[in-house]
């Protein structure tokens, strides 16, 4: 859910600009410390950066037929964190915009604010409270792409109404019809993409999950059972 | 997917035009443009950015054209919901479904269009620094301005492999098609689920590869850049200063005009 170049005016530009910019310097703080700590993390967050921007520039297959392509949020959210996830988010966003024209530079903060942070942080959140319950980790991975998705959608029309209030009923009214008009495609997206991500983590789980271990996203007891579940 | 707008701008007519100039061209509209408090502005920038990017950068009129369809459906559906949504004035027209009355008044048809000249507007603007301007010379005004090396670094490794990975997706799906794998919404969806694993999976080893080479070459936390291109012309400079000025003096004196 892109917002594109020249929507938002300009005084909304800057507030979503304060409101992000913030949240990505202090994941750039905390990338550059766990880069002092260990050098290899660099590379490895730059192929992870390239993988999401190919992955987010990839048609997925859409059961309306419309060409969609799926966020990544939830994904690097559950892989590297929040935090991580906005820096890489931001950069990816960038890429967006000058490659394949989704998305723009003035419009850069909202769209950070909704895809590389609001829609981590949940996604995040769900993917660790899960995990908690003892939830099975593709179902939590589902949820946490899922949920990731509508958030960020939530967000995108929270923005466009506080930018673009009704007439009649304000911000309220507005955000509602935003968030009719949209539902269309981003409700059976999210669903997808939910469904790719869980597949796409069972397919690692089989070939290296001690890369899952690496990234902390699963310890070791966990996915020995998911092997045995699926041998 | 495989006309990324970067192939262009490493072989544009404006290619070794100081980059600094682009950028601050492109971007100066674009803050023109949501600036504006009417539509003509927004539409002079994008019938001058796209006369600059297709004459003077000489970018492929027919494949320009196609770019445009891009901000399209994003555009026209939201500016179709502030429409409805918005503003007093005397109602254009009005019906009904579903028992809810909905209508277009004048102060929202307005600012749809408003915003759809707007989104015209930057989107060309955008259009011209992405098609003139290659990714590494941004990198080095990036630089220039201070940003941290380290985020600048990563960047510039991440644009590296976004085409080695768009290569081995293309790759993969080619050979995921060849064997039937796009037959039926299931098999598609299976078949691109394990085209994002696989592609994660070759593209972690690829980062554990690339340590191992940079080390090798003692990577010490930093890959310098030359700024190559050619230094701003002062005819340049003022013809951009010119055009910026009568962008604004556009806006200023516009302002009131409205298309309805």
């Amino acid at each position: 859910m892109h917002i594109m170049e020249g929507f938002l005016p300009l005084q909304w530009c800057v507030f979503w600009f304060a409101l992000s910019l913030p949240v990505v310097a202090y994941g750039a703080y905390k990338m550059s410390k766990m880069m002092k700590a260990n050098r290899e993390i660099l590379p490895l967050l730059a192929v992870s950066g390239a993988f999401i921007f190919v992955l987010s520039s990839l048609k997925m297959p859409s059961v309306t037929g419309s060409c969609s392509h799926p966020t990544g949020t939830g994904m690097g959210a559950v892989l590297f964190g929040p935090w991580m996830t906005s820096v890489m988010s931001m950069i990816v966003l960038i890429y967006q915009a000058i490659f394949i024209a989704h998305g723009g530079l003035t419009t850069l903060g909202a769209n950070t604010f909704s895809m590389g942070i609001a829609g981590p942080i949940v996604g995040y959140l769900v993917y660790k409270g899960s995990m908690k319950y003892g939830i099975n980790m593709y179902i939590a991975v589902f949820l946490a792409a899922l949920l990731a998705d509508w958030s960020t959608y939530i967000v995108t029309s929270i923005q466009l109404a506080l930018a673009f209030p009704a007439a009649s009923g304000g911000v309220l009214a507005s955000f509602e019809a935003f968030l009719a008009v949209f539902a269309i495609t981003q409700i059976p997206l999210a669903i997808v993409e939910g469904a790719v991500t869980a597949l796409m983590f069972k397919y690692i789980v089989q070939l290296r999950s001690d890369v899952l271990v690496k990234l902390d996203v699963a310890s070791p007891s966990i996915i020995n059972k998911l092997k045995e579940m699926s041998a | 997917m495989h006309d990324l707008l970067d192939d262009y701008a490493h072989s544009n007519a404006l290619r070794d035009t100081s980059p600094r100039l682009k950028l601050l061209l492109g971007l100066g509209a674009i803050l023109l443009c949501v600036a504006s408090a009417a539509p003509l502005a927004p539409l002079f920038i994008a019938v001058t950015m796209s006369l600059i990017t297709v004459r003077l950068a000489k970018i492929p009129g027919r494949f320009y054209s196609s770019l445009l369809l891009i901000p399209f459906s994003f555009s026209l559906l939201s500016a179709a919901v502030v429409a409805f949504m918005h503003g007093g004035g005397d109602p254009l027209f009005a019906f009904s479904i579903f028992g809810i009355s909905l209508g277009i008044r004048e102060d929202g048809a307005n600012l749809a269009l408003l915003l759809i000249a707007r989104t015209f507007g930057g989107m060309c603007s955008l259009f011209f620094i992405a098609l003139t301007t290659p990714m590494i010379e941004i990198f080095s005004v990036l630089k220039f301005l201070g940003l941290p090396d380290f985020l600048v670094e990563l960047s510039m490794l991440m644009y590296r492999y976004i085409f080695v990975f768009v290569d081995q997706a293309a790759m993969i799906h080619n050979a995921q098609v060849m064997r039937l794998g796009d037959a039926g919404v299931k098999n598609s969806l299976n078949s691109f689920a394990m085209l994002c694993s696989v592609l994660f999976l070759r593209s972690w080893e690829q980062g554990e590869r690339l340590i191992v080479a940079m080390d090798a070459r003692c990577y010490d936390g930093k890959l310098d850049l030359m700024e190559q291109a050619g230094k701003a012309e002062p005819r340049a400079i003022f013809a951009i200063i010119g055009y910026m000025v009568a962008v604004a003096a556009i806006a200023v004196l516009t302002r009131d005009i409205q298309l309805l």
